[in-house]
């Protein structure tokens, strides 16, 4: 079977730097693969190497077979890959229902795009689901400004999965929050990897154990080591590098 | 053959040592700006009245009896704390509200219309021919040259590596350029990138004023006098690279030679078309300017 | 219930059906006491409202400062007098107007789309400079005096014909004109298609991960806008009867500038508020003091500094939470919960 999502030897330098390395994993259908890595390891680079922000220097990325290097996030996004940020990235001014509204309105067909925002349709049909779903029914109207940590990082996954997407991609998705919130977030991307395929980033080594199906571990822009969670966990090159200092 | 050297010597050469005269001018008009965006991502749209500030003071204070070396030198002391309290209470105050550069942009234009409207109010709409402090000419190569141009081409050129050498070569300017570059670790080494930006601001004000009372004696003093020059500054400043103080320089002569050239060859009333020309050209392409900022050179 | 974006294009209507009125009832009474005077001067404001409107379209929503917006207006007006000059017909010179001002934004579009920020707003004042020179130094086009001599037309609206030289027939068909455009834009606006443009402003890096291009977009509320400008442009000259190059200096961008921050960016009808303001400001102020330029520089330094919605969001907030009051009263008595 195919992989849902496939990179081949990617890289990209920074002046010197190599800042990813000749990067080469998958991402099974509808399992959640997890990148983990001390800070600096490149993670996020690969992350915007995969998802259209960086052009790689080399190396191929392919969605469900199909060679998409190079292209832009808007054609990424349309080809089915949705990612959510490390450091939360919003239309802070606007409000959650339109910050979901903007993300949905895609589904709708590009006709729609000259009539008026509707109260009916897909995309409005979507926003109500995920509303209901996040647990934002009594913040619908309040700007997204006013929202706190915690929440501001819920409508970013929330964001990503307006647009039905079959890749999901997570930068530290419980980055900053409480530990109540933490352990919900990762009940939410449990169920979440029935219906996509996840990839994720995340520092918590206990939930990254838990949640996990497949581990890529980063170290120095390369990839050092990938598996199962208990593989990677007693491969030693791995301890020496990463659970070696922590 | 004579006539070639003719044209080469006494319509060419004048020309273009006019338009070198000018090219300092806008490079000392340009300095400031530059500083000022480099530094605080400001694009000082009242930076022409200041200019126009610093002749009228000029003016004033000369018909108070004060020597023209000395108001050389004063009126840009006395611009120092107008620029650090524009920056401390008006600037500073939309810094952080959404985007920077429309917000400074579109505050500066408002003050610029305060000060324009201040000048008038106080010295009237009419023009001022304030007596050039070293009157008569010089012969050079066979041809006179009014030479308070001569003395004001040599003060530019003394001026520009003064300032130059404080930004690149003294640790003021290091720091300058360190909160430039990143205002936090600037702040966590020690640097008050509060007062730096105060104080950047207020030289970038001071160097206007003093070409302004470099310039009143050639161009005449009005309250609009700033709008004109204030365009070309930009455009030297964009073409230089906004924040560049070699790019303004280079810009700064190069493009007033192509006009006191094309005056020639063409016609002079295309000067500003082209100049605008270079600076659309030049932002489609490399918006960045010829050369870089002041932290990232 | 409704989107705060719904809400705000709501009380944005309200505020235009007051002005609506307002203009009404004041061409109504002028035209009575026999005035020509404040009823031309009341249409140039409309008419320079409507170039404020296109740069509150590019600042307010797309988060665009364009610098250079009277080139459009100066195109239009140019194109409507010289076709004017040939052919006396209103629509004729207005279609015109409207054409060349559309190839002009596309043609400036793709020149200063090419970058962002403060670049975008310095090459789009330098485009309108250059064609402001060119046409200060063209023989053909009049140079530095304009172009003089453009016949008063008939207006012919299907059902009646007016004329462009009765004050206040003239000035009901600017006011249905500015109506028009803002009916128009409002329309835009609440689309799918304006929610992105609205994105821009607020956060153009996302955008491209929801899907969406951000140059198209751009380009879309650029050409609008310079059709928008050119447009009410083209109607320049029916009024004043000569168009001159000043009409795309940057005091002209500039002034339409100032009426968009002190009525209030972002909301359309703060344009057409700022716009009337002004010019009465500067007509009443004008008649006893040449210094009105102090003023008109203080109030817009206020509102960057203390009012980021202009002399509108000193009254908006008040209109939407009425609004909202409203809808949900409503939404309470279709569910059968009377209140």
């Amino acid at each position: 079977m195919t992989p849902a999502l496939e990179t081949r030897g990617l890289s990209i330098a920074f002046g010197g730097l190599k800042a990813v390395d000749a990067v080469s994993f998958s991402a099974t259908r509808n399992k959640i693969t997890t990148v983990i890595g001390p800070n600096g390891a490149g993670k996020t680079t690969l992350f915007n190497l995969i998802s259209g922000g960086l052009r790689p220097a080399s190396g191929t990325v392919m969605l469900d077979g199909r060679n998409v290097t190079g292209f832009g996030p808007a054609a990424l996004q349309g080809s089915g890959l949705a990612r959510s940020f490390q450091i939360t990235n919003l239309f802070f001014e606007l409000t959650v229902r339109e910050n979901l509204g903007l993300a949905a309105q895609t589904l709708d067909p590009v006709i729609n795009a000259f009539f008026p925002v509707g109260r009916r349709g897909r995309a409005a049909d979507k926003v109500d689901e995920l509303i209901e779903r996040f647990g934002f029914a009594a913040k619908a109207h309040e700007l997204v400004a006013a929202l706190s940590h915690g929440e501001q990082r819920r409508l970013e996954i929330a964001m990503c999965l307006a647009s039905e997407p079959q890749i999901l991609m997570l930068d530290e998705p419980t980055q900053g929050m409480s530990h109540g919130d933490t352990e919900e977030t990762a009940r939410l991307i449990r169920s979440l990897s029935t219906e996509v395929t996840v990839l994720l980033i995340e520092h918590d080594i206990g939930l990254v154990m838990s949640l996990s199906d497949h581990v890529v571990v980063m170290h120095q822009g390369r990839k050092l080591s990938e598996g199962a969670p208990a593989e990677v966990r007693s491969d030693p090159a791995v301890q020496a590098a990463y659970f070696g200092h922590g | 053959m004579p006539d070639i050297m003719d044209y080469l010597q006494f319509i060419l050469a004048p020309q273009m040592l006019n338009g070198l005269a000018l090219g300092i001018s806008v490079v000392l008009v340009a300095l400031g700006l530059t500083i000022i965006f480099g530094l605080l991502d400001v694009i000082n749209m009242s930076h022409g009245e200041f200019y126009a500030v610093g002749a009228f003071t000029a003016l004033a204070l000369s018909a108070l009896g004060l020597n023209y070396w000395v108001l050389l030198a004063l009126v840009p002391i006395l611009l120092l704390p107008v620029g650090v309290l524009v920056e401390r209470y008006l600037i500073r105050r939309v810094y952080d509200g959404g985007d920077r550069h429309v917000s400074t942009l579109l505050l500066t234009f408002g003050l610029a219309l305060v000060i324009e409207d201040i000048l008038k109010i106080i010295f009237g709409p009419n023009t001022h021919r304030p007596a050039t402090p070293l009157p008569g000419a010089t012969e050079i190569l066979g041809v006179f040259i009014p030479t308070y141009r001569l003395a004001l081409i040599g003060i530019g050129f003394v001026v520009i590596a003064a300032v130059a050498l404080v930004v690149y070569r003294t640790r003021l300017g290091a720091m300058v350029r360190a909160a430039s570059y990143d205002r936090n670790m600037a702040a966590s080494l020690g640097v008050r990138v509060g007062w730096v930006y105060s104080g950047a601001y207020a030289f970038g004000i001071a160097l206007a004023g003093l070409a302004g009372v470099l310039l009143a004696p050639i161009y005449s003093v009005f309250p609009t006098m700033g709008h004109d020059f204030i365009l070309l500054a930009v455009t030297v400043v964009i073409v230089g690279g906004m924040g560049s103080i070699w790019g303004a320089v280079v810009a700064g002569i190069s493009l007033t030679q192509v006009q006191a050239i094309s005056a020639l060859i063409i016609s002079p009333v295309w000067g500003d078309a082209i100049i605008f020309g270079v600076m659309v050209v030049v932002l489609m392409f490399r918006p960045q300017g010829i050369f870089g900022r002041i932290g990232h050179a | 219930m409704l989107d705060r974006l719904d809400i705000s294009l709501r009380a944005n209507h309200v505020l235009f059906v007051i002005l609506f009125t307002a203009a009404f009832v004041f061409g109504v009474m002028a035209s009575m006491t026999g005035d020509r005077f404040y009823l031309r001067l009341a249409t140039e404001a409309l008419i320079l409202s409507g170039l404020a409107l296109s740069i509150d379209i590019l600042l307010g929503f797309t988060g665009l400062l364009s610098l250079g917006q009277a080139l459009f207006f100066g195109v239009g007006a140019y194109v409507s007098a010289l076709v004017l000059r040939e052919v006396p017909s209103f629509w004729l010179a207005l279609g015109a107007a409207s054409g060349a001002s559309l190839v002009a934004g596309v043609v400036g579009g793709l020149i200063a789309n090419r970058v962002r920020g403060v670049y975008f707003a310095l090459i789009t004042f330098g485009m309108a400079q250059i064609v402001a020179k060119i046409i200060y130094n063209t023989r053909s086009l009049g140079a530095s005096d304009g172009l003089i001599g453009i016949p008063v037309v008939e207006i012919p609206l299907g059902f009646v014909t007016l004329s462009a030289g009765n004050p206040l027939e003239f000035f009901l068909v600017v006011l249905g004109g500015i109506t028009l455009i803002y009916a128009g834009m409002s329309y835009v606006l609440s689309s799918p298609f304006g929610r992105v443009m609205i994105a821009l402003k607020a956060n153009e890096k996302r955008v491209p991960y929801l899907g969406y291009s951000t140059w198209a977009p751009r380009m879309v509320a650029y050409v609008l806008a310079a059709v928008i400008a050119g447009t009410v442009g083209g109607l320049y000259p029916m009024l004043r009867g000569f168009v001159s190059p000043e009409l795309m200096f940057f005091s002209a961008s500039g002034d339409a500038l100032i009426m968009v921050i002190i009525g209030g960016s972002g909301t359309l009808v703060g344009a057409i508020w700022g716009a009337i303001l002004l010019v009465a400001f500067k007509s009443v102020v004008g008649s006893w003091t040449e210094h009105h330029l102090i003023i008109v520089g203080l109030m817009f330094m206020a509102a960057v500094l203390f009012m980021k919605r202009g002399l509108i969001g000193l009254v908006k907030p008040m209109i939407e939470r009425r609004l909202v009051r409203i809808e949900a009263a409503r939404e309470m008595r279709k569910e059968g919960k009377a209140p």
